[in-house]
């Protein structure tokens, strides 16, 4: 299972991995508006061993997050959010969703220099919350009622980013001293060997117009929120 | 010449425009007209109130008015830029360019027209006219850093590296001090130039310029792989080793990284002792790397091979990770590999220390493993599978995951109906997930369970949406659903409802090549640039995506049938036609009163919904579908027509695709553009010279052409050089039953003689007979049958059902067949 950036070629399988998965799905364009806003931060798990079928095949993708930073913080704090996360139930215990979780941390604090990462999770998905209070260190902030298209709660989520900001700052000074030393690992595992959540989803209903050109920009592609 | 307008109408029209801005189109539309009252022939305002038209659907109103506004007013750069913009609604952008093009000249300073009509260049791939849109904006606005990028992606597109480099560095050159380390839009500016000079080749520049530039830059893993790629490509390799290295601490879970380190390590493929080492060197460094540990069982043979498979196994089967088997049956095209991973896999639960309690370690995972292992193509023995998944069961009566997998080996067997009863048993077991919802609607849809399949996957769609779960399905563009759907219809001689499913995929292939519209200056903005130019490439295949060619496929098999019906209905005229006739029409008459009850059913809805929480508003209605059971696309005059639409950029996008070939020649031949069949015929021959396909439309081909009477000269000539798969001179029978003996005991390459002999003319029920007798040879497989089938129902053969039988004694239980 290789843990790569994503590509825009990836998104046709990733909005399929998500339809596949998910009850919170988005149109191709809200996955291209994160690929070209912030193409650092999403990643995906894909199944490489898996035989080619014909020439034209794409790499069959298990595994995904998608991942933003908040386009207007309201408290001015820069900051990342996690708007879909999510692995195949065949590729469970792997420890993808953390993998990938981490990398996409980690690329927050380098080019966004995000202070924490939020998100929300269903206040039944046992095995999500599981990854991020344990696994991951996230805190649960508070309560986001009938946050989902089916009226479900949500736990709304953060995870303070200072201890990636503080092992850069150690790679940093290490590879002055020391030319050829890029990066320090951000650090192994803190979770449990093979406890992995399996499949987690995060993602909430997004308004959009559907209607024909020049109604759609971008800019309706803005995620609002409508529990407000 | 423009009407002047009072001072009273100026401001007048001035709301007009704010209202169409506003999407208030009634009040727009009434200022309108209370202009044009006084001043009929403003050509301005007829423009402004075409444009609201649009924006009310009313397209065809709204050309005409715009197209009387510019006869009005030929010289309005308004007029213009409003014809413009209909264009671009309806995505006839090269229209719109056109029109754009007379608004600037009319309008030369207008930045707004020059931004749009480049937007509508680049989104058309026209570099030549992108680049000197780019230059005059440049021009015009020098001072701000997106002109110049964007001037230096159009020479990137348009293929003059040197020269998009060349304009990055100017306008650096004009920077005074040097930007902020955070400046976002700058660093990526430094990745971005730093791209051009490696793809121009100077790996040694590049390394330079990353060094100096980019030592603080804020994309860090970019800077990490391009420092690792062009140390590699200059052969520095000590330091290639350690930045590469450097890589697999960041993220242990990427092959290539372990590939490109060995490589520089200079290791050569053969050493698998060395090779192991590396990876053995971050398996216990990274003891969660799945990687590490997984991929040398790819290059290890024999002894070595033996032993390391076995702690891998061991050590996933520990721990019931379901991907076990899916992460190893890449492995299985070497008969060695095979067999001794299912020597380690019988041992394993065998053996003493294993978890014989849990219901997914252990012994559990093994035996899990073994059901998998005999349910493989490569490794089938569906008895033993089945046994194995049912002991499977016995550990855990409520997994979801061995439950799949009893199903998938129904479906194996060729039982769609069990698998299918078997796929919902599994969802059943939870509820609350869509990944086992989504497989059991798959599979209904496989047993030709459409609206059952709809209902399942309805549980997981948006309830509040107008139009049900298939709308919610249609805008979240679930094409896996739709395609399936569509088969499914197919396979029922529903030819509406498969040609709707299968134009909807295509509509969304539209779609996405569309959504890269407003990214282009969306990205100039955001200062990504590296992704919005892998954007741009990837835009550039966007139809080689499976998910188009299979629904592209399909579409284009019914629309072939469709066109193959009129002419042999008119040969035979007999009773099974107006069998079929009548079945048409009670199926018209269904599909009708279906659309009523959809149309009602949306109506209500729409009534029902809270006014309050209504997003459309009355000035902005949303198109309704007219056509939602595809009783238009059936009826359609023209299906070759309809069939070109879909396989041209199928054909120009997937040349290498030998089904997208053989279908081109299908419906070339059809067309009597024999040019055309030959170009895919050849195409097709060079990918696989031996597909049997190729025989058959070879000599159909042959036949074709030896029955022609009216191919220009010009035409026979070229066909007399280039068709040279079979003299023009052969005896094609004679070539076919050749053909025939040499490859007697090939399902596949017998059926391809049958339909060529039926080609040439042979008797139908000599034809239709060996399609039957082909059932009896030992090598056929369900497939062959399956094809076999597909057959005789394209020849609207009497013997179909009688083929059936055949097939069901062959296979029995395969639903398929009975």
């Amino acid at each position: 299972m290789d843990i790569r950036l994503l590509t825009n070629a990836d998104l046709p399988l990733i909005q399929h991995a998500n339809l596949e998965n998910l009850p919170e799905n988005y149109f191709l364009k809200y996955y291209l508006y994160h690929s070209l806003s912030w193409p650092q931060l999403s990643f995906v798990a894909v199944d490489v061993s898996r035989p080619k079928k014909g020439p034209y095949d794409y790499p069959k993708i298990v595994g995904y997050v998608l991942a933003k930073m908040e386009e207007e913080p309201s408290d001015g704090v820069p900051h990342g959010h996690i708007t879909s996360l999510s692995v195949m139930r065949t590729h469970r215990k792997l420890g993808i969703a953390e993998k990938l979780m981490r990398q996409s941390q980690l690329a927050m604090v380098e080019t966004y220099q995000a202070k924490y990462v939020s998100l929300h999770v269903r206040v039944s998905n046992v095995a999500a919350r599981h990854l991020y209070e344990n696994t991951l260190g996230f805190t649960n902030e508070k309560v986001e009622s009938k946050y989902y298209a089916d009226k479900e709660d949500a736990f709304s989520m953060r995870l303070n980013l200072d201890e990636i900001k503080k092992q850069i700052e150690a790679g940093e000074k290490n590879g002055d001293a020391e030319e050829d030393k890029e990066h320090e690992d951000e650090g192994d595992a803190v979770g449990e060997v093979g406890k992995d959540p399996g499949q987690t989803a995060e993602g909430k209903q997004i308004k959009i117009a559907l209607g024909k050109r020049p109604a759609l920009g971008v800019g309706d592609l803005v995620e609002k929120d409508d529990s407000k | 010449m423009p009407q002047p307008l009072s001072a009273k109408d100026q401001t007048n029209f001035r709301n007009v425009v704010r209202a169409y801005e506003d999407k208030q189109y009634k009040r727009g539309l009434k200022t309108a007209d209370s202009i044009l009252k006084k001043n009929p022939k403003h050509g301005d305002t007829m423009a402004m109130k075409a444009l609201i038209l649009n924006g009310q659907l009313k397209t065809d109103e709204a050309f005409a008015l715009a197209k009387e506004a510019l006869s009005a007013d030929f010289k309005s750069h308004i007029c213009w830029h409003v014809y413009g913009l209909l264009y671009r609604a309806v995505t006839n952008f090269e229209e719109a360019i056109k029109a754009y093009k007379m608004a600037l000249r009319f309008e030369p300073e207008s930045a707004q027209i020059q931004r749009d009509l480049a937007i509508l260049q680049i989104q058309m791939r026209d570099y030549q006219g992108y680049i000197q849109s780019r230059q005059a904006m440049l021009q015009a606005r020098p001072g701000f850093r997106q002109s110049w990028t964007a001037l230096a992606i159009a020479h990137h597109l348009a293929g003059d590296l040197a020269e998009a480099e060349n304009v990055l560095s100017t306008y650096e050159g004009t920077l005074k001090s040097k930007p902020s380390r955070y400046d976002l839009e700058h660093s990526e500016a430094v990745m971005y130039k730093n791209s051009l000079i490696a793809e121009q080749g100077d790996y040694q520049r590049a390394l330079e310029h990353l060094e100096e530039a980019a030592k603080q830059n804020l994309d860090r893993l970019a800077v990490m792989e391009c420092r690792a790629e062009y140390l590699a490509k200059l052969g520095r390799r000590e330091e290639a080793a350690s930045a590469y290295r450097a890589l697999i601490e960041r993220n242990p879970d990427l092959q290539i990284y372990y590939e490109k380190l060995v490589e520089v390590l200079g290791i050569s493929e053969d050493n698998t002792s060395e090779r192991k080492a590396v990876y053995d060197e971050y398996a216990s460094k990274f003891p969660r790397c799945d990687t590490a540990k997984r991929v040398p069982l790819d290059f290890l043979q024999g002894s070595e091979f033996r032993a390391a498979a076995e702690a891998y196994l061991t050590l996933m089967l520990n721990k019931g990770v379901p991907s076990t088997f899916a992460n190893l049956k890449h492995l299985y095209a070497d008969e060695f590999k095979k067999n001794t991973l299912r020597e380690l896999a019988e041992e394993y639960v065998k053996s003493e220390g294993i978890d014989k309690e849990s219901k997914d370690k252990g012994e559990a995972a093994g035996l899990f493993y073994l059901a998998q292992h005999y349910n493989y193509y490569m490794s089938r023995d569906l008895d033993k599978s089945l046994d194995y998944v049912e002991k499977t069961i016995e550990k855990d009566p409520k997994s979801v995951d061995y439950h799949m997998t009893k199903a998938r080996i129904f479906k194996h067997q060729g039982d769609l109906s069990k698998a299918s009863e078997m796929m919902d048993h599994a969802r059943k077991l939870d509820l609350k997930d869509r990944y086992i919802n989504s497989k059991a609607a798959k599979y209904q849809l496989r047993n030709n369970e459409n609206e059952r399949a709809l209902k399942t996957v309805g549980l997981f769609t948006r309830q509040d949406t107008v139009g049900g779960p298939m709308a919610d399905l249609l805008d979240m563009q679930c094409v896996w659903f739709l395609t399936e759907d569509g088969e499914a219809y197919a396979r029922q001689g529903n030819v509406a409802m498969a040609l709707k499913r299968f134009q909807a995929v295509a509509t969304i292939f539209d779609t996405w090549q569309e959504d890269q519209f407003d990214f282009h200056s969306f990205s100039l903005r955001k200062g990504q640039i590296r992704a919005y130019i892998d954007m741009m490439r990837w835009e550039d295949h966007i139809r080689d995506h499976p998910f188009y060619s299979r629904a592209a496929l399909a579409a284009i098999q019914v629309y072939l049938k469709l066109a193959d019906k009129p002419s042999s209905n008119g040969v035979n005229g007999n009773g099974e036609d107006e069998d079929e006739a009548l079945a048409k029409k009670k199926a018209a008459k269904k599909a009708k009163k279906e659309q009523q009850r959809m149309e009602r059913e949306a109506a209500e809805k729409q009534a029902k919904q809270d006014p309050n929480k209504g997003t459309k508003t009355d000035d902005e209605p949303k198109k309704k579908d007219e056509d939602p059971m595809g009783l238009k696309l059936a009826a359609t005059e023209d299906p070759l027509g309809e069939a070109i639409k879909l396989l041209e950029p199928l054909l120009e996008v997937c040349p290498k695709s030998i089904e997208a070939q053989h279908a081109g020649f299908e419906v070339y031949i059809r067309r009597q553009k024999h040019l055309l069949a030959l170009r895919c015929l050849k195409a097709a021959a060079n990918i696989d010279a031996e597909s049997p396909r190729v025989h058959e439309q070879t000599i159909a081909l042959r036949h074709a052409l030896n029955g022609a009477t009216d191919v220009p000269d010009k035409v026979a000539q070229v066909l007399k050089e280039e068709f040279n798969l079979i003299p023009a001179s052969a005896n094609l029978q004679e070539t076919n039953d050749h053909f025939l003996a040499q490859h007697k005991d090939s399902p596949e390459h017998v059926l391809a003689a049958i339909r060529a002999k039926k080609i040439l003319g042979e008797d139908r029920k000599s034809t239709d007979k060996q399609v039957i007798e082909m059932l009896d040879l030992p090598k056929t497989r369900y497939n062959d049958a399956i094809s076999a089938l597909q057959t005789l129902q394209q020849w609207r053969s009497p013997e179909e059902d009688a083929f059936k039988k055949a097939a069901q004694a062959k296979f029995p239980g395969a639903t398929r067949f009975s």
